[in-house]
């Protein structure tokens, strides 16, 4: 899905004055009203959230699943690669976001202009975007390949006939398309930081660098590492860049948890063994939940 | 100029001018810099959606050309689009129906659900409401990708199958979370003296969940439904697995469907995704300034 | 003895008196009843017409109700899958791949339709019966899991046009196998001589999608004697020298123009269509792909249409006929199914000669009537366009087998993770010895077809 829900929990994360509720407590018909307002939300959390999650846990519940995913040969490559995803894809795009949201800071109205092209790729839908991808980096007909060879005269590689080209075709894809998102949200993040603040630092002297390094990543330090946290489960379950660019070749060396779990339910026809490959990823996820949750009750908590 | 002319000027002006010089030649640089990046945003950014652009406007045979630039640009492939001209299109604009279909009601059930939500636990202050909110947040934490096998099957049992309510029911289910948190943090600028003043004049929490809560939560309410309608227009793999037959896929499944069949008339394909990508756009860059407004409500102060 | 079964199966699941119906569709006209039916999308909007039509007589004829959804390829499978793990099943599955009805017949998930094929045993093509028919490992028995409907060989398709612009006519391509692929390497360098940089000479898919490349590798592999991979009792041979052998000269004939230039690079990562798409642009000379779908694409581009040379396999090597593999698709019915009886009736309907010759035949002949008689009576088929010709003939007329599916349902697992395409990629891009490569893949092969051991009671 997506992941826009981080600006809120930098709201949360800041939280300055204990809001003021309802006061003098729920009257007696009141409170059923309450209840009432309630039913709508928990009905869909348990009829779609959490019975699915059972139903998947259930599903991916056999042992012998684990035992045949890890005769499969191409397990191990999709762990490296999912690994590969994560370490890259997520702290490639965090990084490049965090830089390019303070060149987003500079003043002028061209400066807003750029950022309007340049979150075209968040508000462009992502499938049809992708399947561009895939077809620009075809090595015998695509547009990069036309290109290298119309500007130098370079006959430019099959880009998505190697596993490594391959890989890193989907990874920059999917920081191509997230980037922008990100980029928002910490360009957010830096607006917050008052202007008293930043104009200090201007009048001791403070520049690019060190006004980054001792000024806005403290500031903004938090606000990262949740962001990253969050992008990190978020890219984790990824689908649609690896099955539109790569598909997952050549050779099957190019998948990751999530493509291969539909790969195994309905192209190898067994479910539970697709359940149970997306499941494999969970001794991954749970500490990134709980360092997640940690992260953000004691970030509210000292504020 | 020479550099004597240059020379006797500095030693008149003295220091100051040097360093204003060096200040403004620092600053040519850094702005040359910035020129230079913005040239490589814009490269990569436009770079895939130009070859959609380039691919649409061409005809059949040259789509496989060593061409960067269309030899006959032409509308023909939007045109077939329009009128569903091909085989592969004949639904077309039923197939956008199903989108716009799921996408508004996911916009408005998400709203609905989210704001009735946040109004109990934000604003009636129901007991136990935060477990709602944790309950929430725990839909996050497992992407919804992994759960789309157990959430076929579940549709399955359910009688949804190829239905847009059970695509509906995924959408919401993962985009109210967020419209909870977004109408929590926003409704905290909204003074709670007014619920209490409509309380006390003898208003039902309806009466004051209809007249005070949702109007004042104007800004708020369109951030998230726009972000609910993307949510829903970018999503793919729920509904290519819960929509099958012709009539009730959405846009992106069919555009799949290109990919799975023996012949790929890629100018029409791109022509599709085109027609497909205006409304996000149109609707973010509109409401772009009201959606970081709803968003950033209050900003990430320190 | 398939009279008196088929009568008392008939007898006690539709409760109608079946008498004198030899020639013509049984039809029940009992209460009228329901069936839901799952069809995959027509090649082109005629065949949806003519399934519509086709129902509609049924309907009228019998007084029930078909509940049909027409589904495209991809989604119908995923629905397939689903439906059989969930349990909520239609009445019938009209299948588009040939793992569906081995995989499910084994699990025990399908009905028998034994009673309702062996009626026809006489009239359809050996091939067709035997793809037909499946392993139980429940019951430890085989019998009919699909009534086949339609059939098709896998033929090439050449550029006549760019071979005379290379300088030969297309009588000089050879008819033996070897010298038969050989011929179009020169027909490359000829044609960039002529400054066509982007011309192959063949479209072989070598990649992990689709069903392409497994018909590409068995191809090739039949054509090196080894035919006997896996044989109709459900064994994998790959201890057989032979056999090994095979795979082996198969992987190099196929990597060997990939290293030197003569198969374009991107192959590895091609989709179903995009060997469709390359051939339309004529950036490939041959092309070698299931079904005529690759000339009827062009069918109303006259010029074009007829600029494509589509012909069967040419002679072995040894100088003897090369057996060509056919895909073979039809109807099952799953267990769990709420109306049996009415989608047996209807099964047994649609796959009634006539009313199959009727429906494909509006398909433009994609796809071929499974029934020998009726190809070489009805002159639509071997007489009316050459490409059809060459490609009925090639199904009905040359030596054929089932692909290796309905022997055992494990060689569905090892296609589906594209074993054989994978040890391509090796040898390509991973620079391994084909022998090895070959290895590699018989070890997962074996791995996989443990599962499914056959012992047929």
């Amino acid at each position: 899905m997506d992941s826009t829900s981080v600006l809120d929990i930098g709201h949360r994360a800041r939280r300055r004055t204990r809001s003021r509720y309802w006061r003098g407590g729920l009257r007696g018909s009141e409170y059923a009203w309450a209840i009432a307002f309630l039913v709508p939300y928990a009905g869909v959390f348990l009829a779609f959230v959490a019975y699915p999650v059972l139903y998947g846990l259930w599903m991916g519940s056999e042992a012998s699943l684990y035992s045949e995913l890890l005769s499969d040969p191409i397990y191990l490559s999709t762990v490296v690669n999912t690994l590969l995803y994560l370490a890259i894809g997520v702290n490639l795009k965090m990084f490049l976001a965090l830089l390019l949201s303070g060149f987003f800071m500079r003043p002028g109205w061209w400066m807003k202009a750029l950022l309007l092209i340049y979150v075209l790729p968040w508000a462009v839908p992502a499938l049809p975007t992708f399947i561009s991808i895939h077809w620009m980096l075809n090595g015998d007909w695509g547009l990069l390949n036309n290109a290298l060879y119309a500007l130098f005269h370079i006959q430019g590689p099959s880009w998505l006939g190697e596993r490594w080209l391959a890989l890193g075709s989907a990874i920059i894809s999917h920081i191509w398309k997230w980037m922008p998102f990100w980029t928002v949200i910490l360009l957010a993040g830096r607006m917050a930081i008052p202007m008293e603040i930043r104009d200090a630092a201007k009048v001791d002297g403070a520049t690019g660098l060190h006004s980054f390094v001792h000024i806005s990543f403290p500031l903004l330090a938090n606000l990262y590492l949740i962001c990253t946290l969050l992008s990190t489960i978020f890219t984790l379950g990824d689908f649609n860049s690896v099955t539109f660019v790569t598909g997952g070749g050549p050779a099957n060396t190019t998948h990751v948890l999530a493509t291969l779990g539909i790969r195994d339910a309905f192209d190898i026809s067994q479910p539970r063994l697709g359940v149970a490959a997306v499941m494999s990823a969970l001794p991954l996820m749970i500490p990134l939940v709980i360092l997640l949750m940690r992260k953000l009750r004691t970030t509210e908590v000292q504020l | 100029m020479s550099a004597v002319t240059t020379g006797t000027r500095l030693a008149a002006r003295g220091s100051t001018h040097r360093m204003r010089r060096a200040a403004l030649r620092r600053r040519f640089a850094a702005n040359a810099a910035a020129m230079a990046l913005a040239a490589v945003l814009i490269v990569w950014s436009i770079t895939p959606i130009y070859n959609m652009v380039m691919v649409s406007l061409e005809a059949e045979g040259d789509v496989f050309g060593e061409h960067i630039w269309p030899p006959k640009p032409s509308l023909d492939g939007f045109w077939v689009v329009i009128t569903q001209g091909h085989w592969y299109l004949e639904y077309f604009w039923h197939q956008f129906g199903n989108s716009l279909y799921i996408g508004a009601m996911t916009t408005i059930l998400t709203l609905f659900i989210g704001s009735l939500t946040s109004f109990s636990v934000g604003r009636m202050r129901v007991r136990h409401g935060r477990l709602v909110i944790n309950a929430a947040l725990l839909t996050y934490v497992i992407p919804a990708t992994f759960l789309a096998i157990p959430f076929y099957l579940i549709m399955q049992h359910y009688g949804l199958a190829n239905n847009p309510w059970s695509v509906i029911a995924a959408n919401v289910a993962f985009a109210t979370p967020y419209a909870i948190f977004i109408f929590l943090e926003y409704g905290r600028s909204i003074p709670i003296e007014l619920d209490e003043s409509a309380r006390i004049d003898g208003a039902t929490p309806s009466q004051v969940y209809l007249r005070i809560y949702l109007p004042l939560m104007a800004p708020a309410l369109v951030a998230v439904g726009t972000y609910a309608l993307l949510l829903a227009w970018n999503e793919f793999l729920y509904q290519f697995l819960l929509l099958s037959s012709k009539s009730s896929m959405t846009v992106p499944v069919a555009l799949a469907q290109f990919l799975n069949s023996d012949e790929a008339p890629w100018n029409y394909m791109m022509a599709t995704a085109i027609v497909y990508a205006v409304p996000p756009v149109v609707i973010y860059y509109a409401f772009r300034r009201r959606m970081a407004a709803g968003l950033t409500m209050g900003g990430v102060k320190g | 003895m398939s009279r008196l079964s088929r009568r008392s199966v008939l007898r006690g699941s539709l409760g109608l008196v079946a008498a004198g119906a030899v020639t013509r569709p049984y039809i029940a006209n009992a209460a009228a009843t329901t069936a839901t039916v799952w069809q995959p999308q027509g090649f082109i909007p005629e065949e949806d017409v003519a399934f519509r039509a086709m129902v509609a007589d049924y309907e009228k004829a019998s007084g029930n109700k078909i509940d049909y959804s027409i589904i495209p390829f991809a989604p119908l499978r995923q629905k397939a899958v689903s439906a059989i793990a969930s349990g909520v099943v239609p009445d019938e599955i009209s299948v588009a791949d040939f793992a569906f009805a081995p995989l499910n017949a084994w699990g025990d998930k399908l009905i028998d339709l034994s009673d309702v094929v062996e009626s026809l045993t006489s009239e359809f093509s050996p091939t067709a019966l035997r793809a037909s028919n499946h392993y139980n490992n429940v019951t430890k028995r085989r019998g009919y899991y699909l009534a086949p409907t339609a059939m098709g060989a896998s033929p090439f398709h050449i550029w006549r046009s760019l071979i005379e612009k290379a300088g030969y006519k297309t009588s000089d391509i050879p008819n033996t196998w070897d010298a038969f692929l050989d011929f179009f390497e020169p027909v490359q360098t000829k044609l960039r001589e002529q400054g066509m940089r982007n011309v192959y000479a063949h479209g072989y898919q070598l990649t992990t999608n689709g069903v392409d490349p497994l018909n590409t590798f068995n191809a090739f592999l039949i054509a090196y004697g080894g035919k006997d991979l896996v044989t109709p009792d459900g064994k994998l041979h790959s201890d057989d020298p032979q056999v090994r052998e095979a795979a082996v000269k198969a992987l190099v004939k196929l990597t060997t123009p990939f290293k030197e230039g003569f198969v374009p690079p991107g192959v590895v990562n091609w989709n179903d269509a995009d060997d469709n798409n390359a051939f339309h642009a004529k950036l490939i000379v041959m092309d070698y792909d299931g079904s005529i779908s690759t000339e009827l694409a062009l069918y109303h581009k006259k010029e074009e249409y007829d600029d494509i040379l589509t012909r069967g396999l040419p002679l072995g090597n040894d100088g003897k006929e090369l057996t060509s593999q056919i895909l073979v698709f039809g109807s099952v019915i799953p267990k769990g199914a709420k109306n049996v009886a009415v989608a047996k009736e209807f099964v047994k309907y649609r796959t009634e000669p006539k009313t199959l010759n009727a429906t494909l035949k509006s398909g433009l002949g994609r796809w071929i009537v499974p029934v020998p008689a009726i190809v070489k009576s009805d002159p639509f088929w071997l007489q009316s366009d050459p490409h059809l010709t060459a490609y009925a003939q090639q199904t009905t007329v040359g030596p054929t087998m089932p692909v290796y599916e309905s022997f055992n349902p494990a060689i569905a697992q090892v296609n589906a993770e594209h074993v054989f395409s994978v040890a391509m990629f090796d040898v390509m891009n991973n620079a391994m010895a084909p022998e090895q490569a070959v290895d590699k893949a018989f070890k997962r092969a074996e791995a996989i077809f443990e599962k499914y051991p056959i012992g047929e009671s």
